[in-house]
């Protein structure tokens, strides 16, 4: 055993490894490879684009069997234009397992104690899912509408050339990029894989059915219900809603009802930051 | 160089480390010993920015740890638990740290070869045993070749063959001027593996200094005596400043003497001796009574509390 005396006049350590310092481009680049590195991120990509081809194609044939007399001329809009309900399920579930999957296994402490500034984790995740989102949004509504065109033929498919059915291609891109951001956010905030997606789930498909419920007891419901995350922000990746029913909400216009989902998804992402600096991991 | 002044960490009413200061110095193999539940790994996340002191400061190298610009070039961390997402493989997992630094695959490949894992590396970490978790571990706490290294129980679950490997490579590291600091709740592994010695009871540093001057404070130094005579030993001893202790019919436990004072003292009286046996405990006992006394003292203090 080597005495004190020996042991202080060690050598300074000979390092042979020249280390970075941490940088944004850096963490970006070790999330990259965590996100592609997980067989769920592989399995939510697939399912998003399964399940809008699919609602598409169930789109397509039900216009196309409709009895000539019931009124409702066969509609491609529509076929490209409801994916996003089905996929915003798949990328919420994606953007919050992306940071509820660090906690539960305790990954996130590797992951801290490599970037202890902690906030360029959470900055780089949503980067990415915000990218990865918005693309699966685009390439979804690019192959419905490939699967629903010959369903309907070119007389009713979506005409490419009218901005509204150009603006539901990024729209559905831009809303799930909001949902995976939501998703994450909310997975920071809860750090439990079960509640995260829970909650995220229940304000995008719940809170808006239970809203309707409550308009019968006030009208403050009424004037609110355009303003909730999923009935604000659904808005950019629907087509545009012609005829309003008397006493029914009005709806935002699309970019002011982005605008107002987003909002709700900066909130949740700059909460989660926030605790990120401060809890204990 | 890992300093920390008057550490403390407070989990609601509950103290896990409770104002701790100490200072673990390059070059050599610092122990934290201590039982389970001591304060050691809460001390080590601390160390690492993982969990926040309620009070106190911690540095490494001068510095808190998340203000170095290269963290895992200057501090490389095994901490209890793991700390690995199970769907990935261990090369991902080790590409992922290691992009965060701009460390190349080449080093990556290196970690793995001197952790023994690569036949593994490929492989989902989540059905890893015990044994190669722990080498995954450390492949990760020093992949940025870093100045301090802070293990916590990193023999856990090890084979005998892997014990001996993390023993001389933490060695060798301390050697090479670097800092080591390892935890353990076995007196006997520390002993084997360190130079200095930090022991840590209920969030509270008992004792510091180099191992064997521990070893030798705490290292029970009562004699067992037989004598068909004991009556008259007692008065023989407790006059020589011997503290005596009856425990059978003839039998005594002596303290403060040694067995070769005791028997001269014997013999010069006449006494006749039938038994004369240094109980010198072993390290675990040493520990033992370290880490007893410190509850004893606990208790004691609370009794006086309420009395008052």
């Amino acid at each position: 055993m080597t005495s004190h005396a020996e042991v202080t006049r060690a050598p300074a350590p000979a390092r042979t490894l020249v280390t970075a310092p941490v940088t944004f481009p850096r963490v970006l680049h070790a999330e990259w490879i965590e996100l592609w590195s997980l067989r769920s991120t592989y399995w939510t990509v697939l399912a998003t684009l399964v399940a809008m081809v699919l609602i598409a194609s169930l789109m397509a044939v039900a216009a196309t069997v409709a009895p000539p007399d019931s009124g409702t001329a066969p509609d491609g809009t529509m076929a490209i234009g409801l994916g996003y309900s089905f996929a915003q399920v798949v990328v919420a579930v994606l953007g919050t397992l992306v940071v509820t999957g660090e906690h539960s296994t305790g990954r996130i402490r590797s992951t801290l104690a490599a970037v202890p500034r902690r906030v360029p984790v959470l900055a780089a995740k949503a980067v990415l899912i915000a990218a990865l989102s918005f693309v699966l949004g685009v390439v979804g509504v690019a192959l419905s509408f490939l699967v629903s065109y010959p369903l309907l033929g070119s007389a009713a498919a979506a005409d490419l050339s009218d901005p509204q059915v150009q603006r539901l291609f990024w729209g559905t891109g831009l809303y799930l990029a909001g949902v995976g951001l939501l998703g994450l956010g909310i997975g920071a905030l809860l750090r439990h894989t079960a509640g995260a997606i829970t909650a995220t789930l229940g304000i995008l498909l719940m809170l808006s059915t239970l809203v309707q419920l409550l308009m019968m007891t006030s009208d403050w419901f009424t004037r609110m219900y355009p303003y909730l995350p999923s009935t604000a922000g659904e808005r950019i990746a629907t087509p545009e809603v012609t005829t309003a029913l008397a006493g029914a909400p009005v709806a935002l216009s699309p970019w002011t009802g982005y605008a107002v989902f987003m909002a709700y998804v900066v909130l949740a992402l700059a909460a989660a930051a926030l605790l990120l600096r401060r809890r204990d991991a | 160089m890992i300093e920390a002044h008057e550490l403390t960490k407070r989990y609601g009413d509950t103290t896990a480390v409770d104002g701790v200061t100490f200072t673990v110095s390059p070059g050599s193999v610092t122990g934290f010993l201590g039982p389970n539940g001591a304060g050691k790994s809460t001390t080590m996340r601390m160390i690492v920015g993982l969990d926040h002191p309620t009070s106190g400061s911690v540095t490494v190298d001068g510095r808190p740890y998340a203000q170095h610009r290269s963290p895992l070039g200057e501090v490389g961390a095994l901490l209890d638990g793991r700390a690995v997402h199970p769907g990935r493989s261990a090369y991902q997992h080790l590409r992922a740290l290691a992009a965060t630094h701009g460390i190349p695959r080449r080093r990556v490949e290196e970690v793995i070869e001197l952790t023994g894992l690569q036949s593994v590396s490929r492989r989902r970490v989540g059905g890893f045993s015990l044994g190669m978790g722990q080498r995954l571990g450390i492949a990760a706490a020093v992949l940025g070749d870093p100045r301090t290294l802070i293990l916590d129980e990193p023999v856990n679950g090890l084979d005998p063959e892997g014990v001996k490997w993390v023993r001389t490579m933490v060695r060798h590291l301390a050697r090479e001027g670097r800092t080591v600091f390892i935890s353990s709740h076995l007196m006997s592994e520390m002993a084997q593996t360190a130079d200095e010695l930090l022991v840590i009871g209920r969030g509270r540093i008992i004792a510091a200094g180099p191992v064997e001057e521990i070893v030798r404070s705490t290292q029970d130094d009562r004699v067992r005596v037989l004598s068909p005579r004991a009556g008259e030993l007692v008065d023989l001893l407790t006059a020589g400043r011997a503290e005596v202790v009856p425990v059978g019919p003839g039998a005594l436990e002596v303290c403060g003497m040694t067995s070769a004072e005791i028997g001269e003292a014997a013999a010069a009286s006449g006494v006749p001796l039938h038994e004369l046996t240094p109980l010198g405990g072993s390290l675990e006992d040493a520990y033992l009574s370290l880490t007893h006394s410190e509850v004893e003292y606990r208790s004691e203090q609370s009794l006086q509390e309420s009395r008052s």
